[in-house]
């Protein structure tokens, strides 16, 4: 079971420190919800993992293989798929093209059998057509399979970039708030995708959420980040009623 | 050919057409072929499986889900292994699929996926029956670790075993099914009181079956898509027992989403359909007219009537002159192919409603087209079908002439009664309706009807919906509600007047199309509720029901109606499972609305 661990991170933009020193355990197939007001630094943290940004210091462990200093391509061949909080699909393309870029660290054949569509190329293209497919069936956007993402609604094209993380085959999923700018029947499906992708698939996902009703209903473990400092983490049960947090989201007073 | 029962025959067919495809499924975006023999492997491990679990001769097995290639395999391995089979509506509420379960006694019930399955473990502890429920999609509930749940896989793994060790007992099970067994018992929807199970044998589906082929020929170039809720006779009847006789293909197309896209890459040579399914492309095809290119729109309205003319001249059987002959011709061509081509209904050369009354203007509708629709009339109790018309020979109005094998008369009341091979077996449990139902091998339908001079059979309505106002006249509400139903603007029409001085109407509107229409108009609504109120709309259906009105006598004409604030719903037990109004519960829940309506 894959596990992340990430150990005393620290970041600094410029005088500002984002992030102070904050360590948590993501256990195998475990659904790790991380929330805490705008501007806390929940993002940075998935940056980092992701390797867009290098941190001032600590360490970031998947199963126990430092994946600091990495670049971000390597990490996602490592199996750490990501989705973002604003779209970032391909939007002049079709559902399946999208899909199937994200297949690309499987994908081997050469410029010139790719042009030709030769055997192994073919091959390879059947393969990996029925991967996404499958996820195409999970994510039920049949209906869509042929459209140019541009043209679906937000809901979908949430959905879609789901789909294109999952075909990366990932061992953990990083999720920026997947359920944002949702009504409420799409925030819905949209849980019940993640439960289902933890439980059938046993993708471990941390999960970076507003909606805190969804929060606690599906995550097995929260962490709460505030001005770049872990201020609490627990069960949803522990979390709701811890006055640190309470403090944090309501205000001192 | 008395033995003959239904696995019986089907094995016949496996046995002739072996490699040849009998399902298609549309999978990961491809139809996947599955064979009769790999139907027929299916249907054997299955019941095997079943009969391991200890299914006994006469022992119910519920089937809870949408049409799946699987939900076909367990209805054929459920009567293999002598067992009757009890299909469940996918949309029923929890509450509805106890009363079926508990009322069957059902020992299995096999469930299309999650949704399903959650339903019966929220009633399993109220059905003391019930021994396993047998999961067919386990998507999302690997985790589930209740004792009742299998999945169909399992079930088919263990039979395939014991077939490895005894390969002659399948063959044992279907020998020994016998003709007057009850195969399946298919709970009717009933617009009153609660469902009643109509118990069906092998006899009665095959003697309907062999009538039903001198009427429509079928054969294995034949395809169709399976879209009606399976639990139907109708649809069951389509699916599963004319394949078997004639060899022809099902599709099963991917999702509901997808349907219309999935009929067209089929593209059907039969159509099995219901009113309401007719009603909802003929709205869509106007109100998209609307919305298409001018030169599309342009052609569309010069055609239609042209084609409107030829259809008409076509079924009142006059002559078409050679030059409306060419002027069609170039219709077609035009307009007409390619907007069946876009339905999936270009190849279609049977198309079969029943149901409920299908209105005159949408059947002209259809046949300007070039789809010549025609009406069938049947119940479960009869097994499906009674009267249909033959090849091109439709009289509008009526649902043709009766199949062969069936005796049939009209009561003194009007009543249609019908004797034949082919009547059910009776209620399941329930030795009080069956009598009322079936009196000397008679069969009294409750519906009301005459044979026209060519022997036509000419439904007027249900028995018990007979209006009589104040005037003593008698008027059958349905044909004016299928008058009203004909506007796009018009999704539901109860019509109103029994003992009353005239007849009033209770209208839901299309929520869609006049949502679509007030924002041509610049109309500003939020809700249902609010386009409903508004004064506006009032005015759009009161065109639409004096549109309606030029066609019927005085009397028949609606003098006043009123705009219905909700949606009628299922769950609020408006509407049946196969979306037929229940007027009695609608006349007393709204009975302050009516009232006004006389003050």
């Amino acid at each position: 079971m894959p596990k992340l661990e990430v150990k005393n991170l620290n970041i600094n933009f410029g005088g500002i420190r984002a992030l102070n020193g904050v360590s948590f355990v993501v256990e195998g197939n475990q659904l790790f919800g991380l929330i805490g007001p705008n501007g806390a630094g929940k993002t940075t943290i998935l940056n980092i993992i992701n390797g867009v940004y290098h941190p001032s210091s600590g360490n970031i462990f998947l199963d126990d293989k430092d994946i600091v200093g990495l670049k971000p391509y390597q990490i996602a061949n490592i199996g750490v798929g990501r989705t973002f909080q604003n779209i970032e699909l391909f939007k002049n393309i079709t559902v399946i093209d999208n899909l199937l870029l994200g297949r690309h660290r499987f994908i081997k054949a050469g410029i010139l059998s790719g042009s030709f569509y030769l055997g192994k190329c073919l091959k390879e293209e059947m393969v990996n057509r029925d991967h996404i497919e499958e996820i195409i069936e999970f994510l039920e956007i049949e209906v869509y399979r042929k459209k140019i993402v541009r043209t679906l609604p937000y809901g979908i094209q949430k959905r879609v970039e789901l789909g294109r993380a999952l075909s990366m085959d990932p061992k953990i999923l990083l999720l920026d708030e997947p359920c944002s700018g949702m009504n409420t029947e799409e925030t819905e499906d949209m849980a019940r995708f993640i439960l289902d992708i933890k439980e059938e698939m046993g993708i471990s996902i941390m999960m970076i959420e507003h909606n805190m009703e969804v929060v606690m209903d599906i995550a097995d473990q929260i962490c709460v980040i505030n001005f770049g400092t872990k201020i609490a983490e627990g069960n949803p049960k522990e979390i709701q009623s811890d006055p640190k947090v309470i403090r944090a989201y309501l205000g001192e007073d | 050919m008395a033995a003959l029962t239904l696995p019986i025959l089907f094995a016949h067919r496996v046995k002739e057409l072996g490699e040849g495809v009998a399902l298609r499924e549309k999978k990961k975006g491809l139809w996947r072929r599955i064979s009769w023999d790999e139907y027929d492997t299916h249907v054997r491990n299955f019941s095997l499986g079943l009969k391991s679990f200890g299914l006994r001769k006469g022992d119910r097995v519920s089937i809870l889900g949408d049409n799946c290639p699987e939900w076909l395999y367990a209805d054929l391995a459920t009567q293999s292994a002598g067992g009757i089979s009890v299909g469940v509506y996918p949309t029923n509420s929890y509450v509805q699929v106890k009363y079926i379960l508990d009322h069957s006694q059902s020992r299995f019930v096999i469930v299309k996926d999650q949704e399903q399955a959650d339903k019966i473990l929220l009633i399993k502890d109220q059905l003391p029956f019930l021994e396993k429920m047998i999961v067919i999609d386990m998507k999302g509930l690997r985790k589930y670790d209740d004792p009742l749940l299998t999945s169909f896989h399992e079930v088919e793994e263990m039979g395939r075993r014991i077939h490895e060790g005894n390969p002659t007992l399948f063959q044992e099970m279907i020998d020994n099914t016998k003709s007057d067994d009850v195969a399946i018992i298919v709970y009717t929807s009933g617009t009153t009181g609660p469902p009643k199970g109509a118990m069906l044998s092998h006899q009665n589906i095959t003697s309907v079956l062999d009538s039903f082929f001198e009427v429509i020929p079928i054969s294995r170039w034949d395809s169709l898509v399976s879209v009606l809720p399976l639990c139907h006779v109708a649809e069951r009847l389509f699916s599963l027992f004319i394949p078997m006789k004639s060899g022809c293909t099902i599709n099963f197309a991917e999702s509901i989403d997808t349907l219309q896209a999935d009929m067209t890459e089929i593209s059907p040579t039969i159509f099995l359909t219901v009113p309401r399914i007719l009603e909802k492309i003929h709205s869509a095809i106007t109100i998209k007219m609307q919305d298409a290119h001018p030169v599309k729109r342009w052609a569309y309205d010069q055609f239609l009537p042209l084609g409107q003319r030829v259809a008409e001249r076509r079924l009142s059987k006059q002559d078409v002159s050679l030059f409306l002959r060419l002027a069609y011709f170039f219709a077609y061509l035009l307009v007409f192919r390619p907007l069946r081509n876009r339905l999936g209904l270009l190849q279609v050369r049977e198309c079969v409603s029943g149901a409920a009354p299908l209105s005159k203007d949408i059947m002209k509708f259809f046949h300007s087209i070039g789809l010549m629709v025609k009406e069938a009339y049947g119940s479960t109790e009869c097994t499906g079908v009674f009267s249909m018309p033959v090849g091109n020979d439709i009289e509008i109005g009526t649902t043709g002439k009766p199949i062969p094998g069936w005796e049939y008369k009209i009561a003194s009341d009007g009543e249609i009664l019908i004797k034949g091979p082919a009547v059910f077996a009776g209620y399941f449990r329930d030795e009080e309706a069956t009598k009322n139902a079936k009196r000397d091998g008679w069969l009294y339908t409750g519906d009301i009807g005459e044979f026209d001079d060519q022997g036509n059979l000419k439904i007027t309505d249900r028995k018990k919906e007979i209006l009589i106002t104040a005037s003593g006249k008698n008027i059958a509400p349905s044909e004016i509600e299928n008058r009203l139903k004909f506007s796009p603007f018009i999704k539901e029409a109860i019509v109103i007047g029994d003992r009353r001085p005239y007849l009033a109407a209770l209208i839901q509107i299309d929520l869609d199309n006049v949502a679509d229409w007030a924002q041509r108009e610049g109309i500003p609504f939020t809700t249902f509720k609010s386009l409903s109120k508004d004064p506006e709309v009032y005015k759009l259906i009161q065109g639409e029901v004096e549109k309606a009105n030029k066609e019927m006598s005085r009397i028949e004409s609606i003098k006043k109606f009123v705009l219905l604030e909700k949606e009628l719903d299922r769950d609020d037990d408006e509407l049946t499972a196969t979306m037929k109004v229940r007027r009695e519960m609608i006349e007393k829940k709204y009975g302050d609305l009516i009232e006004r309506l006389y003050k």
